[in-house]
């Protein structure tokens, strides 16, 4: 793209990933989640891309690592549902009698395994929707 | 240098988005947890945010930056007015112009283009570095300046604020 808009993704890109980080970690707390915030911070990713261009994206992107990534967030959603596995499966037992994770409701550190659960989802639909954007844009060519 | 540009917008974004969770301030958990992904985010994106951008950081920016504001809102309302006449009457020379700037580099190229194009009846369509040129689209050419020397006729005071902004 031109210069005016690689120099406007410089400023915001930053910007769309905090605001992406506040509203995974806000999910207990405010409108928002795992999903929605980490499709917000995916906006950014696709946003470097369709910017900069495959080149440049090419450089910065390390499939394994956002591999390794996705199926990190994956298995953090599961563990923290095991974690009350001596109840009962996706029992918050953080929530009940967990040593964090259980202060005062509306603080960012309540609500048991919540809060963990919207950073895998996030983690997990973030480098999910780059991996796959960047795979559609990496596409042979046109023909065959 | 990178990380920490980043890093400082990223938190004060956090702490414009978080405030509130004690009185008027933050509460200690938001602060730590700002600092936290701040820093992941200013790591993730300390080779986009771009070298230079630490300049920035300049207080003495921020003061320029606020002053600009007023000047800035001024010359949206005074074209928005002349946008209203202009689709009342319908009198229009419409046509793209190439604006020559003295300016050097992206931030400023970017400050003036988007100055350019908030200030209706005016629409940057590219900026040419190389060139050292913008074109412009502008509802109402002047004749006679169908070719003009610098940016004055287009925007006014911009460049000039757009120079000292973004150097």
């Amino acid at each position: 793209m031109g210069l005016i808009v690689k120099t406007s993704a410089r400023a915001i890109i930053p910007l769309i990933g905090i605001f992406g980080a506040y509203i995974v970690m806000h999910g207990h707390l405010t409108p928002g989640g795992g999903f929605q915030g980490g499709a917000t911070i995916a906006g950014a990713g696709i946003l470097f891309l369709v910017a900069f261009g495959l080149d440049e994206m090419r450089k910065h992107y390390n499939k394994n690592l956002y591999s390794a990534l996705e199926g990190i967030g994956g298995l953090a959603f599961l563990g923290a549902a095991m974690l009350g596995m001596g109840v009962a499966f996706f029992y918050n037992t953080l929530w009940h009698n967990g040593p964090f994770f259980n202060g005062k409701p509306g603080t960012l550190l309540s609500a048991g395994f919540l809060p963990i659960m919207n950073l895998a989802v996030g983690l997990k639909v973030f480098t999910g929707l780059v991996s796959a954007l960047t795979a559609i844009a990496l596409y042979r060519r046109w023909k065959s | 240098m990178g990380f920490m540009v980043a890093f400082l917008f990223a938190y004060v974004l956090w702490l414009v988005l978080t405030a509130g969770t004690k009185g008027m301030l933050w509460n200690g958990q938001e602060l730590i947890a700002g600092l936290i992904f701040a820093a992941i985010v200013g790591y993730a994106t300390k080779d986009v945010i771009g070298e230079r951008a630490s300049r920035f950081l300049n207080p003495a920016k921020w003061i320029l930056g606020i002053a600009y504001a007023p000047v800035l809102f001024w010359g949206m309302v005074k074209a928005n007015l002349d946008v209203a006449y202009r689709v009342i009457t319908g009198k229009i020379r419409p046509g793209i112009v190439r604006v020559p700037v003295e300016l050097e580099n992206d931030a400023q190229y970017t400050i003036l283009a988007n100055s350019i194009t908030l200030t209706p009846g005016t629409l940057t369509i590219d900026a040419c570095p190389d060139e050292k040129a913008l074109y412009v689209h502008w509802i109402n050419i002047p004749p006679g300046l169908e070719r003009p020397e610098n940016s004055e006729p287009v925007s006014g005071p911009f460049e000039k604020w757009a120079r000292r902004l973004g150097e």
